[in-house]
């Protein structure tokens, strides 16, 4: 098996699903209303622990410890991509991101409960249930706030405008496209990009939201390769503060 | 002022000051009692309150609410005006002693189901379900059934069809929730480093 | 998480002369078999009134106590504490849901209570008016003000009214995990290198003062507080509740080598009471007051959230599903 294939899609999958996680956890004690305010931390919770499964997972394969991979590294080392790391914004922001990037997350796992690389099946298979409930959400406040009042369907409209070109960054092609798809190990980007336009087309289609003709969109890649926005760096610096006081010590 | 939290300093809570209108009064979403299975066989047991606009966004919210912990294999919602309410009897005095024989006999029949509180202070637990054109109807079907058994000092009827249920596909959304030891006391162990670091500091 | 002592101090004690004598014996006889009270029951006024006033007290220092905590949750250091602190912080917003729901049930709706906090009007307890400046802050508060709470809340669960207990039957349940989680924290600072022993000392020396505090003064014996405590609202005396606190948890903080700044604090071996120095009460007033070195940002950051969530909350509403009292 190319491992090196392997791993960069685990890396990239395990900084998602972190940096997501973490923005999303900023909204804990602050949602718009209590009981939203727990759902969206459970979520945050959940993709937080997907992330420290993944890097497990690279563990195993010889990278280092899960906390050191996650609070040492500097943004340049982070392969997320760029979307997850914009800040939170309003809560319409926060909602369509999720929607977004959610529906994207939900396919990737579909596909990869058929690969080759077992654990990473099998993992797959395991966390279906927690992505279930996260599109179910998603799906639900899109589907609602967006066919609800003029200033919700503006909102989500211009955040959604707003979120696409990062959006599309999501699958931003590996270097190791061909090798992951021969192998098995994963079906590709452009299979997961086709299948998620279908996805949120769907969605989007029981809304008064108007989705763009994304082939207009100029995607924003580079998260993948490392180059990201000017938010990731204090975002690490504030996740890894207490962390970098002594990275040696067990807090 | 400069809070010690990064998050607060990025609500910009200066650009919101005096910029506050009172909400209109109660423009509060609608009250839906959550009702949860622990494990499959056990009986639903009513866990609480959402409020919630609709009753696809209580469940979405239930879920969170009331089964992040421990186990789960089934939840349901139904809006709180659709539960109908006996009184509350006490001691060992049973409510279907004040359930009439004497019911409207309109309407087409439909299911009802049952929940019974069987301690006060406890919660409403799920046993059943009859069929019937009206709760009234449904109380008294279900009475020769319970008048001579335990006391039953509070009963609900809620019609089958008020309920939101867990659908059979979405069941697995509590797969992984057993493996969520973070959120478990047993996962916090350390009597090992308080024991060794009182034998260092003897020693 | 909730002290106690500030909760009944300045409720106007109405008499019970407009009462139905017959119903309110009937009433205190249910609650002397030590049988809960319900909604629907008849209940007198008073108790009506001390209950809200006392569950919406608790369920605002919930929601607000999620804040000094919440100040560390972007920072918390490694995936356990990173998971365990959101896991944590969110289980104080579900309280918060449960106290208020409790509350509803006997009138007022939560949107009100909150209304009431955010305008000032409602207490919540004076510890979460303090700011938490490090790491160790937060793991203090996880361990200790939640043990704090514990004690608290585990008499109140014992209390006569029913919605509010198995209220605090489900939180205790979820606080062992605070419990057990904010031990493990301190335990791992005290263990671990001289500058974490170092930060825990100094917030262990910050938060003291605000700790004792947390139970609230000595109860004043009054003729309220015996009806209180013989109708089961009050379950507890605070001073009871301090000296159980530091009886439980004064020898696990010397066990780890800290020290305590009152050098007075000892455990008299025949009253088997514990002695401190009292804490400063004036100071305790004045910050319930409004006048602490946080209320002004905790209430603050309610607001800003209410008032970010409103377009939310008013996109979804309809006349479809309609506010009631929940019933249990």
């Amino acid at each position: 098996m190319n491992e090196t294939a392997l791993k960069e899609l685990l890396y990239k999958m395990a900084d998602d699903q972190l940096i997501i996680g973490h923005r999303n956890s900023e909204w804990t004690g602050m949602g718009p209303l209590l009981e939203e305010d727990i759902a969206f931390s459970s979520m945050a919770q959940d993709k937080v622990g997907q992330s420290h499964a993944l890097y497990q997972m690279l563990h195993s394969l010889g990278e280092s410890e899960p906390d050191t991979v996650a609070f040492t590294r500097n943004a340049e080392q982070f392969h997320n991509c760029t979307l997850t790391e914009l800040p939170n914004g309003e809560y319409d922001f926060s909602l369509i991101r999720h929607f977004l990037f959610d529906t994207a997350e939900a396919i990737r796992f579909e596909l990869l409960t058929e690969s080759s690389y077992a654990p990473l099946a099998q993992l797959a298979k395991k966390i279906q249930g927690e992505i279930r409930y996260h599109t179910m959400h998603a799906n639900a406040w899109i589907k609602q706030l967006g066919s609800a009042t003029e200033e919700s369907v503006n909102r989500l409209q211009t955040s959604l405008e707003k979120a696409l070109p990062y959006a599309l960054g999501i699958f931003e092609p590996s270097p190791y496209e061909q090798e992951l798809i021969a192998e098995g190990i994963f079906a590709g980007e452009e299979v997961l990009k086709e299948k998620w336009i279908s996805r949120i087309t769907e969605i989007l289609s029981q809304t008064s939201l108007q989705l763009p003709d994304l082939s207009t969109l100029k995607p924003e890649f580079g998260g993948r390769t490392g180059q990201h926005t000017e938010h990731l760096q204090p975002l690490v610096e504030e996740m890894s503060e207490v962390f970098r006081i002594d990275p040696g010590a067990e807090w | 002022m400069e809070s010690l939290d990064p998050r607060v300093n990025r609500l910009d809570l200066k650009g919101f000051q005096g910029n506050l209108t009172r909400k209109a009064p109660l423009d509060q979403f609608g009250t839906f009692e959550v009702f949860i299975q622990m494990k499959e066989g056990k009986p639903y047991q009513h866990e609480g309150i959402v409020h919630a606009p609709n009753e696809e966004m209580a469940f979405i919210f239930a879920k969170e609410q009331f089964s992040r912990r421990s186990t789960c294999s089934g939840l349901f919602v139904v809006e709180t005006r659709n539960v109908f309410v006996t009184d509350f009897t006490e001691g060992e005095d049973t409510i279907y002693n004040y359930i009439s024989d004497e019911f409207p006999k309109e309407g087409d029949k439909e299911e009802y189901e049952f929940f019974h509180l069987m301690k006060r202070g406890k919660q409403h637990q799920h046993v059943g379900s009859v069929e019937a054109r009206t709760p009234q109807e449904a109380l008294a079907l279900a009475k020769p059934a319970f008048i001579n058994e335990k006391p039953v000092f509070n009963a609900w009827v809620v019609k089958t069809s008020d309920i939101l249920f867990t659908s059979e596909e979405d069941k697995h959304i509590w797969d992984t929730l057993p493996e969520k030891k973070f959120r478990d006391a047993s996962d916090y162990k350390a009597s090992d480093k308080i024991k060794a670091f009182k034998e260092r500091n003897a020693g | 998480m909730y002290g106690g002592g500030n909760t009944f101090e300045s409720a106007k004690f109405e008499g019970l002369e407009n009462e139905d004598p017959q119903k309110l014996a009937e009433f205190e006889a249910r609650i002397e078999r030590g049988e809960k009270i319900e909604p629907n029951d008849w209940m007198p006024q008073m108790y009506k009134k001390q209950l809200i006033r006392m569950i919406e007290q608790h369920a605002h220092s919930e929601i607000i106590g999620a804040l000094p905590e919440g100040t560390w949750i972007t920072r918390a250091p490694g995936f356990k504490r990173k998971l365990a602190l959101m896991a944590k912080v969110q289980d104080e917003v579900g309280h918060a849901q449960l106290l208020y729901s409790a509350a509803e049930t006997l009138g007022k709706s939560r949107e009100q209570m909150i209304d009431d906090l955010i305008e000032g009007k409602s207490k919540y307890s004076n510890i979460f008016n303090y700011p938490a400046f490090t790491w160790a802050d937060s793991c203090f508060i996880s361990w200790l003000v939640d043990a704090g709470a514990i004690v608290n809340q585990l008499a109140n669960a014992r209390g006569s009214y029913g919605p509010y207990c198995r209220a605090l039957d489900r939180i205790c349940a979820e606080e062992s995990f605070h419990l057990k989680y904010g031990h493990h924290c301190v335990i791992h600072m005290a263990t671990g290198t001289p500058k974490q022993r170092q930060m825990m000392q100094e917030a262990i020396d910050r938060w003291w003062g605000p700790m004792m505090h947390f139970f609230g003064p000595p109860d004043k014996v009054s003729v309220h507080t015996e009806v209180l405590m013989k109708w089961k609202v009050k379950m507890a005396s605070n001073d009871e509740c301090r000296n159980q606190f530091l009886d439980m948890y004064v020898p696990k903080i010397w066990e780890l080598g800290f020290t305590i700044p009152d050098p007075n604090l000892k455990k008299n071996p025949e009253t088997k009471k514990w002695e401190y120095t009292e804490p400063d009460w004036d100071e305790f007033k004045r910050v319930i007051n409004g006048d602490g070195p946080c209320n002004a940002e905790r209430l603050a950051v309610r607001r800003v959230a209410e008032e970010r969530g409103k377009w939310v909350r008013q996109a979804l509403l309809t006349p479809k599903t309609k506010y009631v009292t929940p019933l249990a």
